[in-house]
């Protein structure tokens, strides 16, 4: 079987459901109105970093990049979808490749529009606190944020191909970036800097310090995404459907 | 055209042999019923034959090749597994649309499917408005996608309405008179006598019988014939001469077993017995049925080895 066909039918799947588009329309939303909650907050913390602040929003809404990963893949898992899927479309590594194609492309261009106009928008209202910003590091900032969101959408999918549940995967990610990035906070230097959404966030950093750049970060994110990917196509390989 | 081929096919969950040493052939041109009970393993060996799960031995192949080697297979096998399969927030043609495009079938034959099923008017209404009768109607769309040489479907009555029994029957007699195989899997007897040309019975995993039909009814169950006369004591003796055992009901007809009518209307004939009605009573798959399933009862109630 031919690859086109597959990925043509696979992005038909991801228009025709409401929920996601809606997913990525809350990413955009939730992003960009919580940037610019933080862009008029207070601008004299000594640990203050503009770039972050300005790209914050992603933290809390990242979870609307996961959930748009989770349920485009979980929505094969209820009542017999995938059997149908995979009498269309037997040769599974061909089919679960598509499905990962029809999460990233549009995760990552919805993200790096998200990541700009969350920029513009927070930069907005910082003023003056953000002069210092260069535009590289603008550049790098909203790219970076494009595709953090990207691969925390394809680590989301991975863990569902593994786990054949939506439910069961986003109970695992959604606590699991809440905790991590609140009760963990800003302690570096600890084996904490290597989750995924630690390391990940940060090229959404002005500066930062501790083993990891912001490429690198970045780096172990796609890794983490890379290792989920290929543990749900093995699951779904082996395992009967 | 393709048949189905099933070969020493075995299917383990665990310690539970779900499908144990399956060998038979689904034949185009005619319409093949699935016979047994409940988790006698008929699903299990649909889902065997579209490789979507793994057989423990043994090998399930369509006109010589495995399913998952087949180009654009919706081209070739149309299949109906769970009518629930479609997802409750797609309309039904979107739904097909996606089917269709990854085989590259054109959105063309996604509305003609549609107006054959019956759906074309709701065609745009999400599939979770759905009665159980119209999400059938919209797997068996999805089985003909493709105009399939080989179409498989499991329960397609389940839901349906007294018009869409006809429907299916008559969609059935006319995919096996375009020289298509068709295997359909039931439990209701009297519904599959009405399509069959062709049974394969499964139990407990096990193949019971692969016959024709009428071939299976008859080795099973003795014809019998009902007389109605308006002179009883002559019928009886009539009868009695020729060595047959008749039955009076109480409505004043008799039956006469293992009976063939052409026999009983030349001896009620010969003997001057007025007849006021004679007919045939054949016997029912439903009792061939059991009659064999009983057999196969009183077999495996021995202590098995665990």
């Amino acid at each position: 079987m031919e690859l086109t066909p597959v990925l043509r039918s696979e992005w038909l799947k991801i228009r025709t459901l409401r929920s996601l588009p809606g997913a990525l329309l809350a990413l955009f939303a939730a992003t960009t109105a919580f940037s610019a909650i933080a862009g008029v907050s207070e601008t004299s913390d000594p640990g203050f970093d503009p770039l972050f602040t300005a790209l914050s929003g992603v933290v809390p809404g990242q979870i609307a990049a996961v959930s748009f990963g989770a349920m485009a893949v979980s929505s094969e898992f209820q009542s017999g979808a995938l059997r149908l899927s995979l009498a269309a479309v037997p040769r599974r590594g061909r089919w679960f490749a598509a499905k990962a194609a029809v999460i990233a492309v549009p995760a990552l261009l919805v993200g790096l529009v998200t990541a700009l106009a969350a920029l513009l928008v927070a930069r907005a209202g910082l003023g003056p606190a953000a002069d210092g910003l260069g535009a590289g590091e603008q550049v790098r900032g909203v790219v970076g944020c494009g595709v953090y969101l990207m691969l925390m959408a394809l680590f989301a999918a991975g863990l569902a191909a593994l786990l054949r549940s939506g439910v069961a995967t986003l109970s695992l990610l959604i606590p699991f970036i809440l905790v991590v990035s609140f009760v963990i906070g800003d302690a570096t230097g600890t084996v904490a800097d290597f989750l995924p959404d630690k390391a990940g966030q940060l090229v959404l950093r002005e500066t930062y310090d501790g083993t990891l750049g912001p490429w690198s970060g970045l780096a172990v994110t796609a890794l983490w995404a890379a290792a989920a990917l290929l543990a749900g196509a093995w699951s779904l390989r082996r395992r009967d459907a | 055209m393709t048949s189905i081929d099933v070969q020493d096919l075995t299917k383990e969950y665990g310690s539970t042999r779900a499908v144990d040493g399956l060998t038979f052939r689904v034949l185009p041109g005619r319409v093949t019923g699935f016979l047994g009970p409940n988790g006698a393993g008929k699903s299990t060996t649909m889902r065997l034959v579209l490789g979507l799960d793994r057989p423990t031995a043994g090998s399930a192949t369509l006109g010589g090749r495995a399913y998952p080697e087949l180009r654009e297979p919706l081209r070739h096998v149309g299949a109906l597994l769970d009518a629930h399969a479609a997802h409750g927030s797609r309309t039904a043609r979107d739904h097909l649309r996606v089917l269709a495009t990854s085989n590259r079938i054109p959105d063309g034959r996604v509305d003609e499917v549609l107006e054959e099923t019956g759906l074309a008017s709701v065609a745009r209404r999400r599939v979770r408005t759905y009665s159980l009768g119209m999400r059938q109607r919209l797997g068996i769309a999805a089985a003909l996608l493709g105009d399939p040489g080989v179409v498989m479907l499991d329960e397609p009555s389940n839901g349906l309405d007294p018009e869409g029994i006809v429907w299916i029957r008559q969609l059935l007699r006319r995919l096996a008179g375009e020289g298509r195989t068709v295997l359909v899997s039931s439990h209701l007897m009297n519904e599959t006598a009405s399509f069959a040309d062709h049974l394969v019975v499964l139990g407990r995993g096990r193949l019971l019988a692969d016959t024709p039909m009428r071939d299976f009814i008859h080795a099973r169950v003795q014809p019998s014939v009902r007389i109605r006369t308006s002179d009883p004591a002559a019928l009886r003796s009539a009868l009695a001469r020729h060595g047959h055992d008749a039955v009076e009901h109480p409505d004043g007809h008799w039956t006469v077993h293992h009976a063939r009518v052409d026999d009983i209307g030349r001896i009620a004939s010969a003997a001057g017995v007025p007849v006021l009605e004679l007919a045939a009573e054949e016997g029912t798959l439903e009792q061939a049925y059991f009659d064999l399933t009983s057999a196969e009862a009183e077999f495996t109630t021995q202590p098995q080895e665990a």
